[in-house]
C-alpha cells in the first residue's frame, strides 16, 4: 500500500517541479491596435499571444525580424519592452446553447451584464470551410417571414444570401424580422411536439455599428420574444479595429456548433463593408502592400472563407448566412460589393427609390436573385408564387413604357393593374413577420381575384384584414396548409370557402 | 527604430554567418569582420553595424542562459542546466546567474527567445489564473 501511495507521491513531485517552457519576444512598438514584437521566433501564425496585464493578440505577420500581432484590448496597458509570450494556441470563443440569449463581444466576453456565459465548449475563431463531400444541396427552405422574398427570392438552409443596399433602405430590419421570424416558427414546432421539428438558431454579428443601433436590434428582439434563440456578437464602432475584424469569424464558429451538432442556425453579418474597412486599417498598420481602394491583395479571401463556413452538411446540420453589405448611391460595382456578391449564392438589392416611394421593404426584384431557387421553396408557395416574378418584372418594363403614352390597351392596362395590386400586397411593416401559410392565404387570394375589386390603396390593408380573419377563425386551415405544405382541390376549396366567409364580412 | 532595408539587412546577416564558429559567435571572427569593414567601409556602414550589432547580441543570446533564481543555487546545478541546455540546442551554453526575489523559490532560465520557469510565483500566478 505504502508504495503505491509512494510512487503516486513521486510522480506529483515531478509534475510539480517541471519547469514550463515559453517562448517569448519584446514589443518594440505600439500603435493604432498593432504591436510589433522583437523575439517570438516559434510562434505561429494566427496565434493567441500573451501580453502584460492579461491582454491578447494575435499574430498575423511573421516577418523576418519581427512579429506584428494585432492587441484584442487595451492597448494602453501595453508600452515598449514589455514580454511577449506564446501561448500555442488558436484565438478560441465558447460555444453552445449557452450562449442565445446573450451578448458577447469579439472574444466571446459576456457584455450585457447577465453574468458568465454557461458554456464549457470552445470552437476556433479560425477554421478551415467544409470540404465538398460532406456537403449537401441546399433544399430546405428558411422563411424570412417576408412575402416578396419568400415567394420570389427564396432561402435555404446552408445558402448564402446578400443583402445589398444604400444606407437606410432597411437592410438590417429585413436581418431582424428573418431572426424574428425563426423565433416564432421556433416557439410553434417546439411547441407542436413534432419530433422531426428543427428549430433554426440565430446569430447577430454587429460590426462597427453605432451602439444605440445595436441596442435598437437588441430591444426589437427582445420585445419579439426573439432574444432566446439569439445570440448577438457586437464589436461597436468604438471597438478596436481588431475586435470588428474578427467578430464575425467569432460569430461563424458559435454558428458551426449549431451545425456540427445537427441543428440548423442562421447568421446574420451586420455589415462585411465595415469589415472591411477594419481589416483594410488593420493591413496597412501591418504594412501589407495594398490594391484596389486600399484593401489589401487578399480582402476577398477574407470574405470568402468567412461565408464558406456556412453549408448544409450531410447528416449534421446546417448554418444559413446573411452577409450584408452597404453600397454608395446604389453603386453594386465597387470593390467589396462585387466581391460578396460572387461569393454568395444570390442577393436581395434593396432601392432607395423604392424606399423612399413608400415601397418596404424596398426589394428591387429585377435586381434581386436566390440563385438556389425553387429548390428551396415549399410546395404551396410555388403553386401559390411561382409565376409573380414574372409578372412584377413584366409590370416594370410595361410601366416604363408606359409613362410615354396615354392610349393604353385592355390588357395593357389590366397588367399594371395587377402588378400595382401586387407591389401593394407586398408591402409589409418592420418587425412583422408573416407565416408562410398566412402568406400563401394572402397571395392565393390575389390569384383568385379578391383583391380586384378593392381600391389599389386599400389593398395592403385589406391583405392584413384577411390575414386577421384566417389568425382568429381559420387556425385549423392554417395548420392543415402548414401541415400539409401543398395545395390540392380539397384544400383549396376550404381557402376559397374562408375567404368568401371574410368576403361576406366585409360586405356586411 | 525605423525599419532596416532589406539590403543591409542581408548584408548584415552575411557579416553574422562569418562572425560563427562551431555554432557560436567566435571573438576572433567577429575581430575580423570589424577590421574588414574599418579597411573597406561600405556604404551606410552605421546602420550596417547596428544591425550587425543587434543580430550578434540575439546570436549571443542563445549561447547564454540568463539564470534567476530566488534562492542561493549550487554550482553543479548550473553545469547541469548549462549541459541541459547545450544538448538541446546542440551549442555550447554559458550561464549568467542574478538573483530575483520576486521568484519566491524556484528558478527562471532565459535563453534566446525561450524562457525555461519553473518557480513558485509562476505556479502561484497559473493557479491564480486558472481560478
Amino acid at each position: 500500500m505504502s508504495t503505491v501511495l509512494a510512487q503516486i507521491e513521486s510522480q506529483i513531485a515531478k509534475l510539480s517541479s517541471k519547469a514550463v517552457r515559453k517562448n517569448t519576444g519584446v514589443i518594440t512598438t505600439v500603435a493604432d491596435g498593432v504591436a510589433k514584437v522583437d523575439g517570438l521566433s516559434e510562434v505561429m501564425y494566427n496565434e493567441m499571444v500573451a501580453f502584460p496585464n492579461g491582454v491578447i493578440g494575435i499574430a498575423l505577420n511573421l516577418g523576418e525580424d519581427e512579429v506584428g500581432c494585432v492587441v484584442l484590448g487595451d492597448v494602453s496597458q501595453l508600452k515598449q519592452g514589455d514580454e511577449v509570450q506564446t501561448t500555442g494556441k488558436l484565438l478560441s470563443v465558447p460555444v453552445g446553447k449557452g450562449l442565445l440569449g446573450r451578448v458577447v463581444d469579439a472574444l466571446g466576453n459576456p457584455v450585457d451584464g447577465k453574468g458568465p456565459v454557461a458554456s464549457t465548449e470552445f470552437y476556433p475563431v479560425e477554421k478551415i470551410a467544409p470540404g465538398i463531400m460532406v456537403r449537401k444541396s441546399v433544399s430546405q427552405p428558411l422563411f424570412t417571414g417576408i412575402q416578396a422574398i419568400d415567394s420570389m427570392i427564396p432561402i435555404g438552409r446552408g445558402q448564402r444570401e446578400l443583402i445589398i443596399g444604400d444606407r437606410g433602405t432597411g437592410k438590417t430590419t429585413i436581418a431582424v424580422d428573418t431572426i424574428i421570424n425563426q423565433a416564432q416558427i421556433n416557439r410553434v414546432g417546439l411547441a407542436s411536439g413534432d419530433p422531426k421539428f428543427r428549430p433554426v438558431y440565430s446569430i447577430y454579428v454587429a460590426i462597427g455599428q453605432k451602439n444605440s443601433n445595436i441596442v435598437r436590434t437588441i430591444a426589437a428582439l427582445e420585445a419579439a420574444g426573439a432574444l432566446e434563440f439569439t445570440c448577438i456578437v457586437a464589436a461597436p464602432a468604438a471597438d478596436n479595429a481588431a475586435n470588428q475584424y474578427l467578430a464575425p469569424f467569432s460569430g461563424a464558429a458559435i454558428g458551426e456548433w449549431f451545425m456540427e451538432n445537427g441543428m440548423d442556425a442562421l447568421i446574420v453579418f451586420d455589415d462585411l463593408s465595415k469589415h472591411a474597412v477594419a481589416y483594410r486599417q488593420i493591413s496597412l498598420i501591418l504594412k501589407r502592400p495594398s490594391g484596389r481602394e486600399a484593401y489589401p491583395g487578399d480582402v476577398f479571401y477574407l470574405h470568402s472563407r468567412l461565408l464558406e463556413r456556412s453549408a448544409r452538411l450531410d447528416g449534421k446540420g446546417s448554418l444559413t448566412a446573411l452577409p450584408i453589405i452597404e453600397t454608395l448611391a446604389g453603386d453594386v460595382s465597387a470593390y467589396i460589393p462585387t466581391n460578396v456578391i460572387s461569393i454568395t449564392d444570390g442577393q436581395i438589392f434593396l432601392e432607395t427609390d423604392l424606399f423612399n416611394q413608400g415601397i418596404r421593404p424596398a426589394v428591387s426584384v429585377g435586381l434581386s436573385v436566390s440563385r438556389v431557387g425553387s429548390a428551396a421553396q415549399i410546395k404551396v408557395t410555388k403553386q401559390v408564387g411561382g409565376k409573380l416574378k414574372g409578372e412584377l418584372a413584366q409590370f416594370r418594363e410595361l410601366a416604363a413604357f408606359a409613362q410615354f403614352g396615354s392610349d393604353l390597351d385592355a390588357k395593357t392596362r389590366a397588367q399594371l393593374d395587377r402588378g400595382s395590386r401586387i407591389v401593394e400586397l407586398f408591402k409589409q411593416p418592420a418587425f412583422n413577420p408573416i407565416t408562410i401559410e398566412l402568406q400563401a392565404v394572402t397571395i392565393y387570394a390575389l390569384q383568385k381575384g379578391y383583391y380586384d375589386s378593392v381600391d389599389l390603396k386599400k389593398v395592403t390593408a385589406t391583405a392584413v384584414s384577411i390575414r386577421e380573419f384566417f389568425k382568429t377563425r381559420q387556425d385549423a386551415l392554417l395548420t392543415e396548409i402548414r401541415t400539409k405544405a401543398a395545395l390540392d382541390k380539397d384544400l383549396e376549396a376550404k381557402i376559397i370557402a374562408a375567404l368568401d366567409a371574410w368576403k361576406s364580412t366585409q360586405s356586411a | 527604430m525605423a525599419t532596416v532595408p532589406a539590403k543591409i539587412r542581408v548584408y548584415a546577416k552575411k557579416l553574422v554567418q562569418l562572425s560563427l564558429s562551431g555554432g557560436g559567435v567566435s571573438a576572433e571572427q567577429v575581430a575580423a569582420v570589424l577590421l574588414h569593414l574599418e579597411k573597406n567601409p561600405p556604404a551606410r556602414l552605421p546602420l550596417i553595424l547596428q544591425t550587425y550589432h543587434k543580430l550578434i547580441a540575439v546570436e549571443l543570446a542563445k549561447s547564454e542562459a540568463r539564470v534567476e533564481h530566488a534562492g542561493p543555487v549550487a554550482a553543479d546545478a548550473l553545469a547541469a542546466i548549462a549541459t541541459s541546455l547545450g544538448k538541446r540546442y546542440s551549442r555550447t551554453v554559458t550561464t549568467v546567474t542574478k538573483p530575483n526575489p520576486a521568484l519566491l523559490a524556484g528558478l527562471r532560465v532565459r535563453i534566446g527567445d525561450d524562457v525555461y520557469e519553473s518557480s513558485v510565483s509562476s505556479q502561484l500566478a497559473a493557479l491564480a489564473s486558472a481560478s
